[in-house]
């Protein structure tokens, strides 16, 4: 992986490679000659040579290697995420929102789901650490079945209490009353990112988190060493890269939020370190129903300090 | 002492390096026993390592007309060796101190500092070791020598590595 990769704009490889139908959410064929055309254009030929090389059939991709490939990549990025204590994060995030949601008498089971959770790492996360109560369901969904099936056999092997569902997070039977989700953010633009906000708007969510990467000038060079020297897959490499080079500024993600979904009272956490100026890895969306919000906030404490807020 | 220490440093180094080559391969959550394999099993090739070197520089020093006046050079070489990677050592290990405090902060930031970096400019920490070690004594036998050590220390993930493509490490 070339230093260059920190130049790059366009869609990370793992958004070119795969394409569901989002109303059936059944997988659609992905011609390679269309993925390798669309890199040319956009003159990255590093996405180039690494999608040269996975199989096809007909001029297909080839469904099984992608998975491979994505499941391998996820594995890796769970690796960074467990250095950079990710689950841990989430949950001190969502501990005071979920007091505050019962202090507010939030009907149980408090129902978290987390979009696009991939192999489900924070989902199962938090169900091993059992921080959240009893009182607690957890849920991930994705559109991506290998994805997902990869995610329920680690969790079965730990025995551990949460579910996975091939879904579309705004439409399950049981809805959320927490969406969270992590590095998801950047994969949306402009009006699709506006889409995805204003689904939060529905009657029985009472707050979402979105961790994503914390867009700084440091932010590309600092992720592309990390994934040179923690990651082996190049599409991990080239992706985790371009994340950080695409992830949204925190004030037009705020902006975005605001007007998408304004029956929330919405802000952005983990903008500096320890009150300086230094960024963090990853910052946070977080939105929460005004009733529930002053207890949301006594419940932070003096952490919002520490955190760094842009409201 | 210095080869002793030389052998500590060695066997700490093959065993971060088996925890490298053992991490982003297995997404359970709980993961100790897999770490815990994956630490002894570098610790200990990294043992064939220190043996390979061990040999040959017994079977160079029994060879040798002045073995004596060898072994000195080769301390010296060893000696020069240290100040470079001790000083990486001990600021490796005070971080893994740091980090034992249980915030998500402090732990995130010693690897943006410290891990992340030092990982990165391992490979030429271990370069620059060699060349301010053999520049202590140049001959043909300790640049041969610390040719060999260079090369059974960066080349030991990949050993590492083999092996598990060949299935013979899981």
């Amino acid at each position: 992986m070339s230093l260059s990769t920190i130049t790059r704009h366009g869609p990370e490889i793992s958004d070119a490679i795969v394409s569901f139908d989002p109303i059936t959410l059944q997988r659609k064929p992905v011609k390679k000659a269309d993925v390798l055309v669309q890199f040319k254009e956009l003159r990255n030929h590093e996405a180039v040579r690494i999608v040269e090389q996975m199989p096809e059939q007909d001029g297909v991709l080839d469904p099984a290697a992608v998975d491979k490939i994505l499941i391998t990549s996820h594995c890796e990025m769970q690796r960074m995420s467990e250095e950079f204590q990710h689950g841990k994060r989430v949950a001190e995030l969502l501990k005071p929102i979920l007091n505050a949601l019962r202090d507010g008498g939030v009907k149980n089971p408090i129902r978290i789901v987390d979009i696009g959770c991939g192999t489900g790492f924070v989902i199962r996360w938090l169900a091993a650490s059992g921080s959240l109560g009893d009182d607690v369901k957890l849920m991930g969904v994705d559109f991506n079945v290998a994805l997902l099936n990869e995610a329920q056999r680690l969790a079965t092997i730990e025995n551990l209490r949460c579910k996975f569902e091939v879904a579309n997070a705004f439409r399950l039977d049981e809805p959320a009353t927490v969406f969270i989700s992590t590095g998801i953010l950047h994969h949306f633009r402009d009006e699709d990112l506006s889409y995805l906000l204003q689904q939060h708007c529905r009657a029985e969510t009472c707050a979402f988190v979105h961790f994503d990467f914390h867009s700084s000038p440091m932010a590309p060079l600092g992720s592309w060493l990390f994934h040179a020297v923690r990651m082996r897959e190049p599409l991990a490499k080239h992706d985790g890269v371009l994340s950080a080079v695409r992830a949204h500024k925190s004030r037009y993600l705020l902006d975005v939020t605001r007007r998408a979904a304004p029956e929330f009272v919405s802000a952005i956490y983990g903008t500096r370190l320890w009150r300086m100026p230094i960024p963090r890895v990853f910052h946070s969306l977080v939105g929460i129903r005004p009733k529930y919000h002053e207890a949301f906030l006594r419940n932070m404490g003096t952490r919002i300090a520490s955190l760094g807020k842009i409201e | 002492m210095i080869p002793v220490f030389l052998w500590l440093l060695a066997t700490i180094d093959s065993a971060f390096i088996g925890y490298r080559e053992a991490a982003g391969r297995n997404a359970l959550i709980d993961k100790r026993a897999y770490y815990r394999h994956a630490l002894i099993r570098g610790a200990l090739v990294g043992q064939v390592a220190v043996l390979i070197v061990g040999v040959i520089t017994a079977i160079v020093l029994v060879n040798s007309d002045d073995a004596g006046a060898l072994f000195s050079k080769l301390e010296a070489v060893g000696a020069r060796m240290l100040t470079v990677y001790v000083p990486y050592a001990v600021i490796l290990l005070i971080t893994f101190l740091i980090r034992a405090v249980p915030s998500v902060d402090i732990r995130s930031i010693t690897s943006t500092v410290i891990f992340g970096p030092f990982t990165l400019i391992r490979p030429v920490v271990v370069l620059a070791g060699a060349v301010w070690g053999v520049v202590a004594a140049p001959s043909a036998i300790t640049i041969a020598l610390t040719v060999l050590i260079v090369c059974l220390m960066l080349g030991l993930g990949g050993a590492l590595s083999w092996l598990r493509s060949r299935g013979l490490i899981s």
